[in-house]
Parts: structure tokens; sequence; C-alpha cells
């Protein structure tokens, strides 16, 4: 891929933990608007990637090129502001605000979340609230759980946080969201709805996504490629049907004792 | 009676203000900050030396809030990334520190003696004629109001009250407003706000900020009060008081504040008069030591039994990561 198309790019990306080496020069460029899969076995280092993209993991060595510009160095929430920006394999939600706090915390155009912006730029502040409150009851119904909008965040089940997480991340209006795992917890009809919410997000936003997800079917059928990540290296980068097909990816998820002849 | 009460509600609005700023700190930010008596100190300390170098009053009343809140950001900046526990052993540290330079920076404070030897030992020192004066107009001013003559303790609760009321709204505002929002959610998980893209670290300083302002404006108001005070008028447990009232009132709410602080500095200040049996078995001088067991048993069976303050929220209390 030429790198004028690439909404990210990642190069000789690396992090060790003491002795272990956890991502291990990783380059790898993203298409804007495109559906990218990150598969591997555990320990692969699918999150550790993530952390680094992300700015989680200060001291990791390479690169990163976000929307044209060098994020490597920057912190979390400077990347975030970018545009770029992640949501967690547990999920982080704010237990004790309710699921409109929630998303009301991601709005980035409020006045009033300066110090003083409530006093200083009161009208401002309230119209914003007003706005932005529609808008993430849209995106709550939009991930059918509107009618627990009220509610406090911490009586969600796993898979109605990683939602919330979902909504959250969308109410920032990113370029490009990271998603880790994305349906693990999620009930399998949400999860179908999800996909198609993701596909629509594409289509109708431009966001780019870059997932970690276990379920294959799932991979399979919304990515338009995967990259396959084992002991830290890129072992297979390529089209979904071309990776199922992919010898080295057999072997790294099911051991070399399955694979007989290529042994 | 009436002597009591006053005494009651002029410490109450003193402890109303301090504890309002650790609520916005500990309540709503989520950081324990144990040594925030030394803002209290401070504001107090640097006022009053401004006043004896030939500051008037109400210049020198700022110079102690911005002093309290240059320290605040000094105690903050290389603090407020530690994880709680450690924030909380770190402030303690801190507030204690303040404490000790007072009592021995003896030049520049007076030592133990107090703000008494501001000028040195022999010179007594006072930096507190102009706020008597306005004290005593508004005094003149009640007592003409209600045709008879008030005692001073009114005129300073009458001054006292009115700020501390301001202040609750304005904090009360500020806790519901989005920055509040931002701070209660920093409270629940600081690593999704930053990846949220807001700069945690910023926020956290301004709570610092805030709370270290309003423990300067309660820092005033005792030096006020009190016309001399002593590097131990600011023991830790001056902190640990605003503690028991901010639990008290359930951590998150403001308006619980001032109604924590005047059953505290009820019962704190009534304990001297248990003078019934079976507590009349003590002298009174130990006596007085009791109303802190009583208050520290208090404390104990409140975080056992009602772990969500009295106003507080048991549910949202329930939800605690």
């Amino acid at each position: 891929m030429k790198p004028k198309d690439a909404i990210l790019s990642a190069s000789h990306v690396g992090m060790r933990f003491k002795g272990l080496v956890a991502v291990d020069d990783v380059s790898l460029a993203v298409a804007r608007g495109s559906i990218t899969a990150l598969i591997g076995p555990n320990g692969a280092g699918k999150t550790t990637l993530f952390n680094c993209l992300s700015g989680f993991l200060p001291g990791a060595a390479g690169s990163v090129v976000f929307d044209g510009r060098r994020i490597d160095g920057l912190p979390p929430h400077r990347r975030s502001r970018a545009g770029l920006v992640r949501t967690f394999q547990i999920p982080r939600i704010f237990h004790r605000l309710t699921l409109i706090e929630n998303m009301l915390v991601a709005d980035r155009a409020q006045p009033g979340d300066a110090l003083f912006g409530c006093f200083m730029r009161r009208g401002a502040t309230l119209a914003r609230t007003r706005a932005a409150t529609e808008q993430a009851r849209d995106l709550l119904a939009l991930l059918s759980i509107e009618r627990l909008a009220d509610d406090y965040a911490g009586t969600l089940s796993g898979g109605q946080r990683k939602l919330l997480e979902l909504g959250r991340v969308l109410m920032t209006d990113p370029k490009m969201i990271l998603l880790d795992e994305p349906m693990a917890g999620v009930n399998p009809a949400l999860g179908g709805k999800l996909l198609e919410r993701v596909e629509h997000l594409r289509q109708e936003r431009g966001i780019t996504f870059l997932f970690v997800e276990h379920d294959m079917e799932m991979v399979m059928r919304v990515s338009d490629r995967v990259v396959v990540l084992d002991q830290g290296r890129v072992i297979a980068d390529g089209p979904p049907d071309t990776i199922r097909a992919d010898l080295r990816v057999i072997d790294a998820y099911l051991g070399r004792a399955d694979l007989g002849a290529s042994a | 009676m009436l002597e009591f009460w006053l005494f009651v509600l002029a410490t109450a609005g003193i402890y109303t203000i301090f504890s309002l700023g650790l609520l916005v700190q500990f309540g709503i930010a989520g950081l324990p900050n144990f040594g925030n008596g030394a803002f209290m100190a401070i504001s107090a300390y640097a006022m009053a030396i401004s006043v004896v170098n030939g500051l008037p009053m109400w210049a020198a009343a700022p110079v102690g809030i911005g002093a309290a809140v240059l320290f605040g950001l000094l105690l903050a900046i290389p603090t407020v990334r530690l994880r709680s526990d450690y924030l909380a052993v770190a402030t303690i540290a801190a507030g204690e520190i303040v404490r000790y330079l007072a009592l021995n920076l003896q030049e520049l404070t007076g030592g133990a003696a107090g703000t008494v030897n501001l000028l040195g030992p022999g010179i007594a020192a006072d930096y507190n004629s102009s706020w008597l004066r306005f004290q005593s107009g508004v005094r003149g001013l009640i007592s003409n109001l209600v045709g008879q003559r008030v005692p001073s303790d009114v005129a300073f609760i009458a001054i006292l009250w009115p700020v501390a009321l301001l202040l609750l709204a304005a904090v009360w505002y500020m806790v519901r407003s989005p920055w509040g929002r931002t701070l209660r959610a920093i409270r629940e998980d600081e690593t999704a706000v930053a990846a949220l893209g807001k700069d945690v670290f910023a926020y956290k300083l301004q709570a610092f900020s805030v709370g270290a302002a309003l423990a300067g404006v309660a820092g005033l108001f005792f030096a006020w009060q009190v016309s001399s005070f002593s590097p131990d008028d600011f023991r830790p447990t001056l902190t640990f008081y605003a503690f028991v009232i901010v639990i008290l009132g359930g951590k998150t709410n403001v308006w619980a504040v001032p109604v924590g602080a005047v059953l505290f500095a009820g019962i704190f200040a009534g304990t001297r008069f248990l003078d019934f049996w079976p507590l009349s078995v003590f002298a009174s001088g130990d006596r007085a030591y009791l109303r802190l067991v009583l208050v520290g048993l208090g404390l104990i069976v409140l975080v056992i039994w009602r772990p969500q303050g009295i106003f507080g929220n048991r549910r949202e209390d329930a939800l605690e990561t």
C-alpha cells in the first residue's frame, strides 16, 4: 500500500518488557476507510500493539504516522484528540456515572469542560449540553441500550459495557477506532447488529477500523484485510480468504503437529 | 447556651469552606489529600505576614489564597500522578513538612509561640486590627438593626456564612457542570478519560488548586477569628476532621457539607458538656480527650454501617470499582 492511502502507518514498532519482546519490529499500514482485523493466538502481542499505537505504552520503539502526522511520542489524550481513539479489552466504563453522563464525558465541543467554563460561557455550555445529550441518546438507541440511559453504568452487563464503550468512542467523532475484542461477551444477536453498525459507520462516516477479535466468523465476514500476529511479529497480512488458507496462520493457531507435510 | 451555638456556627462555617475543598479533591476527583490543612496554614500565615509587613488586609487576603494555590500546585505537580494510597501518604507528609517549617522558621512565622512573635520576640505583632474594625462595624450595623447589642461572634458569623453559602453554591454548580463530570469520570477510571482525549493531569491540578483555594479562604477566616495562631493549630487532625465531615455527608454531596460541619462542630464542642455519669468519673481534663475518642468511634461506626454517609446514595456506593 502506498503511504498516501494509509490513515495509519506504523513502522518498526517494538516493545520489550525486560527480556520479553512483546512486539517485535511490526510495520503496518491501515487504509483509510477500511476495516482491518488483527488476529493471533493469546500472547501474540495484539493488545500491546494497540497500546503502542494509542500511546498507553510510552517508550515503544518505531514511528507511528496518523492522518499525515507523527504521533509517536504524543501522550494518549493527544493521540485521541488527533482522531485515533480506542476501546479496551475489559471495558473501562465510569461505574458511578449514568450512561448518558458516560457519553457526555466524551464530548469534545463542550466549553463547560474547562475550569470555570460553566460560569464564563454559561449559555454555550447549556446549549452544547442539550445538543450533545440528544446526540448521546441517538447513539445509545443505535446500540439498543437507550432504555438504560439514566442508569448507573456500573449496573450494565459485560456485553452492554462493550456497547457503551463503543458509543462513548463514537461521541468523540473519531477518524479511526481501535477496537479491542468488541464481540467478547456481547450476545450473538446483538453482535450481529454491532457488525452492521461498524460497516454502516465505515460507509456513512468514513471511519476506519482496526480491531482485535477472536471470533473468526466476525473477522472473516467484515474485514477487508486480516493481519496475523504471532510472538510479536506479523506473520501474515492479506484479504480474509488468503489468510484462511495460509499455512503459517494455521501453524500459529494450532501448533506444528497438525500441519503434517509442511512441518 | 447562645454562646455555645455561636461558637459551633463559627467553627462549622470555617469547616464548611475547608471541607468543601476536600470534597472537590477527594469526593469528586478521587484525590485523597491529607495535607489540606497545610493550605489553610499557608494562607493564614501569608496573610498575617503580609499585614504585619504593611499590606492592607484586603490586599493581604488574596495574597494568602494565592499562596495556598501556589503551594497546592507545587505539591500536586509531582504527586498527583500517584495512585490514591500513595498520594494520601505523600500529602500527609507534605502537610507535616509545612507545619514543621512554620515551627522552625521563627524569623518568618514567630515559631511555636505563634503569630504574636511575627515581628520577633518582645514585640507583640498584630495582623488583625483592621479585621476587628471591619467586624465591629458589621456588629454595630446588626445591633442597630435588631435594636440591641449583639455579641461579636454574631458579626463574625454574619460575614462568614454568606461567604460560605456563596462558595457552596459556586462549587455545587461547578460539580454539576461538565468540568465536574469529567472529574468524576477521572475518579472512576482515569485511563478511560485519557483515551477519550482529556488531559487528566491538567484536570487533577485544577481540582487540587480549587481545593487549595477553598482551604485558603478557610485559613483566612480562621486567622481572623483567633487573632493569634501557631503551627500547632494545623495538626493533621484538622484535615482528618474535614474527612469526617465529607464522608459524613456522602462524599459527593455539596449541600451535606454544611450539615456535616454543624453536626461535627456541635458534637466536638458539645462533648465538653458531657459531665453526667458515667462520663463524670473522668476528670474534666481527660474528658476533653474523650471527645476525640467519640468522634473517632462515630466515624468507625459510620463507615461500617453506613458507608455511604448520611446523605449518600447506597446504590451508587455499591458500584464502587
